[in-house]
C-alpha cells in the first residue's frame, strides 16, 4: 500500500488549481483534533471546468478507485460531476472525493464555513471549521461518527478556552 | 471523573484532555505531520504481524 502522503496529494490538486475543501478527519487534525485518520476526504466544485482540472490531478495522482483495486478503474467527469463519493487510492494514499456531505452540502454550501490554510509554498487549501464538521457528524448521526464526536467537542472546547 | 484521573486530564465523558492540549501546542502542520507519521506507523506494524493471526 502507498505510504500516505498528504502534502503529497494537496500540492497536486493545488498544482492543478482545483477547487475544494479539505473534510473529515484531517479537517478536524489540522484543528487539534487527536485523532487517527488513514485518508484524505475534499469536497470539490463540480463547476465543469473544475472538474477537468480535478481529472488532470487524478492523473497526476495515478488516482484508482479502491473497489475492485486489480481492475484499475479510474474516475471520469460524469462522476466527478454528480454529488456522489469516490473512493480512490493514489500514489500518496487514499483520496476520497465527495460531491456532497451531510444533507446535501456542496462545495459552495461549505465554502463560507471554511478557513485558508497556506502552510508552505504550492499548497493554499481551504479547511472546514472544526464547529461545521462537528455540525454534520451530528446532522448524520451515525454509530461510528459517535465516538469521535465527543473528542471533537471537547477539542473545539479547548480551543475556544485557549482564545 | 476517569477513575484514574489525578486532575482534569479527562472530561466527564471520558475524553483525554491531555491529547488534545498536546495537539493544540503543535503548529497544523506540525498536526498534520504527526498523524502521517502515526499512519504509516500503522501500517508498517501491520505488515510485520504473522500470516497466522488471521
Amino acid at each position: 500500500m502507498a505510504r500516505l502522503q498528504i502534502r503529497g496529494i494537496l500540492r497536486a490538486l493545488c498544482r492543478c488549481e482545483v477547487e475544494f475543501i479539505v473534510v473529515g478527519g484531517i479537517s478536524a487534525v489540522l484543528q487539534g483534533a487527536p485523532i487517527n485518520t488513514f485518508d484524505v476526504d475534499i469536497v470539490h466544485s463540480r463547476e465543469p471546468g473544475n472538474v477537468q482540472r480535478l481529472l488532470t490531478a487524478l492523473k497526476e495522482l495515478e488516482a484508482i478507485y479502491r473497489f475492485q483495486p486489480e481492475r484499475r478503474l479510474t474516475p471520469a467527469a460524469s462522476h466527478l460531476l454528480s454529488n456522489g463519493h469516490q473512493l480512490l487510492m493514489t500514489k500518496f494514499g487514499p483520496l476520497d472525493i465527495l460531491g456532497e456531505i451531510g444533507r446535501s452540502r456542496s462545495f459552495e454550501d461549505l465554502l463560507p464555513l471554511s478557513y485558508l490554510w497556506d502552510p508552505e509554498p504550492g499548497i493554499s487549501a481551504r479547511i472546514l471549521r472544526l464547529e461545521t464538521h462537528i455540525r454534520i457528524k451530528e446532522e448524520v448521526g451515525e454509530p461510528k461518527d459517535m465516538a469521535v464526536l465527543h473528542v471533537l467537542r471537547r477539542t473545539l472546547e479547548e480551543r475556544q478556552a485557549a482564545i | 471523573m476517569h477513575p484514574a484521573s489525578l486532575g482534569n486530564e479527562y472530561s466527564e465523558d471520558g475524553v483525554d484532555l491531555t491529547l488534545i492540549r498536546w495537539m493544540l501546542s503543535l503548529t497544523p502542520s506540525e498536526r498534520l505531520q504527526a498523524v502521517e507519521d502515526h499512519a504509516n506507523e500503522i501500517m508498517e506494524l501491520r505488515e510485520t504481524i504473522p500470516a497466522a493471526w488471521f
